[in-house]
């Protein structure tokens, strides 16, 4: 009877604790301790705010270049800064006290734009391939004068072509500069151009019939040969110019005197070239 | 095997170029202006920026490929830079004693290559201009060299 009694008071323990376990495992409670009141959290435990996935920071890329690596592939166009793909210990920006700052984090760095696309061998390579796409220069005009073949005029055309297109020539690099803009399409400017050079040639080597009556006081340079000193001389010594000797340097005297204006070089020169004609002693 | 071909027929090895055009000539009357190549005596760039160090890398790396296209190069950049200046009132409304200035400071670099042809020209400008870093401005100019025209003859 005993032993029957405690059996069965220890199946309702059995049960009870059956109970008790079911309970806690539903409602994720255990009751070993006092239960304290808790209002607030009833409808269940609170989850945990979700946290974002950290992620690990793995070493930057250059640790892992090799040396001889084709550094043209890496970096292939451009491109802005980035520090853990560039191998230099580079430095950039002022701080009053201590090195300028590192690599990592620097907005100067990133601002200025950089060349790291264009190196020495891949400008090379770039212009290899380039090469298919250009063509030689001919080997005959090697030196400016073979390109340049100046316009066909006598003296007199010259003179009046340079008398008509006046401050546009350069007389050290003998060309003439001739700036059209006044048409909007450059191709209209172009061919006013080519005409107004077509007008100018043409119009040099027309002869006015005024021309024809030109006369010696009308002569904007000195000539020797058409002058009075030549009758002079010829007169003094009775023969004709070619045969007095040193003649040519006493014209070449004349003429610069004439033409280039008196200064202590020509005014001397005169004097020595009319010492050696009248065969005077030269200081 | 070209070269022996030539040999063969006995034509001389200047006659023809080596380099090939992208379309083969058939006889001189079907070319017509614009496939003939011109000549350029001189190709200039002007480089204009704000920063002296990018100009300078910039003119580094046209004159590198203009020394590997075999085309005489050289360039130079004027040390002093021009600056623009704006002196500003620095308030809004009234203190006209209080003024702010701001400067903006233009470096220039020049490139200019000698003796072209159109197609090197082309091919050049391209390249160099598609590698323009930002902050840099090009102003290319191109002096041509034409025959004399046939009408430009004195007269008989």
């Amino acid at each position: 009877m005993h032993d029957s009694s405690a059996k069965a008071s220890f199946s309702v323990k059995c049960i009870y604790n059956i109970i008790d376990l079911a309970i806690s495992f539903l409602l994720n409670q255990t009751f070993d301790e006092f239960r304290v009141l808790n209002l607030k959290h009833v409808k269940g435990q609170v989850q945990q705010k979700r946290q974002p996935k950290k992620f690990e920071i793995l070493p930057p890329r250059t640790d892992q270049m090799p040396v001889d690596q084709d550094w043209g592939s890496v970096w292939p166009g451009p491109r802005s800064f980035h520090p853990a793909t560039v191998p230099l210990p580079v430095r950039q920006g002022y701080v009053k006290k201590g090195a300028p700052p590192d690599k990592y984090g620097n907005a100067e760095l990133m601002k200025i734009p950089n060349f790291l696309h264009l190196t020495p061998p891949v400008i090379k390579r770039q212009c290899e391939a380039l090469k298919k796409f250009c063509t030689p220069w001919p080997k005959a005009l090697d030196t400016d004068e073979k390109i340049l073949t100046p316009l066909q005029l006598n003296a007199r055309a010259k003179d009046k072509f340079l008398r008509l297109v006046g401050d546009r020539y350069n007389e050290e690099t003998d060309t003439v500069t001739i700036v059209t803009d006044r048409c909007p399409l450059k191709k209209q400017n172009y061919d006013y151009a080519m005409y107004l050079i077509t007008a100018l040639y043409h119009e040099s080597w027309n002869v006015e019939p005024w021309e024809e009556t030109k006369s010696e006081a009308d002569m904007e340079y000195y000539d020797w040969n058409k002058n009075v000193s030549k009758a002079s001389v010829e007169a003094i010594f009775g023969k004709s110019s070619e045969d007095i000797p040193n003649i040519n340097v006493y014209s070449d005297a004349v003429s610069s005197l004439m033409n280039e204006g008196e200064s202590e070089y020509t005014v001397s020169r005169y004097g020595h070239a009319v010492r050696l004609l009248l065969n005077l002693p030269t200081s | 095997m070209m070269s022996l071909l030539k040999q063969i027929l006995k034509i001389p090895k200047n006659l023809t170029s080596n380099f090939l055009k992208p379309y083969s000539v058939q006889n001189l009357e079907n070319v017509s202006e614009s496939d003939i190549d011109k000549l350029y005596k001189v190709l200039e760039l002007e480089l204009r920026g704000n920063d002296s160090a990018v100009l300078r890398s910039f003119s580094k790396f046209a004159v590198t490929t203009g020394n590997h296209l075999n085309i005489e190069c050289k360039s130079w950049s004027l040390k002093k830079p021009m600056h623009e200046r704006y002196t500003v009132l620095k308030s809004v409304h009234v203190h006209k004693k209080h003024r702010v200035q701001y400067e903006i400071r233009t470096y220039f670099t020049f490139v200019q290559y000698k003796h072209l042809t159109g197609s090197t020209v082309d091919t050049l400008l391209e390249y160099i201009e598609r590698n323009l870093p930002e902050g840099v401005s090009l102003k290319a100019t191109k002096v041509e060299l034409q025959n004399i025209p046939e009408h430009l003859t004195p007269p008989k």
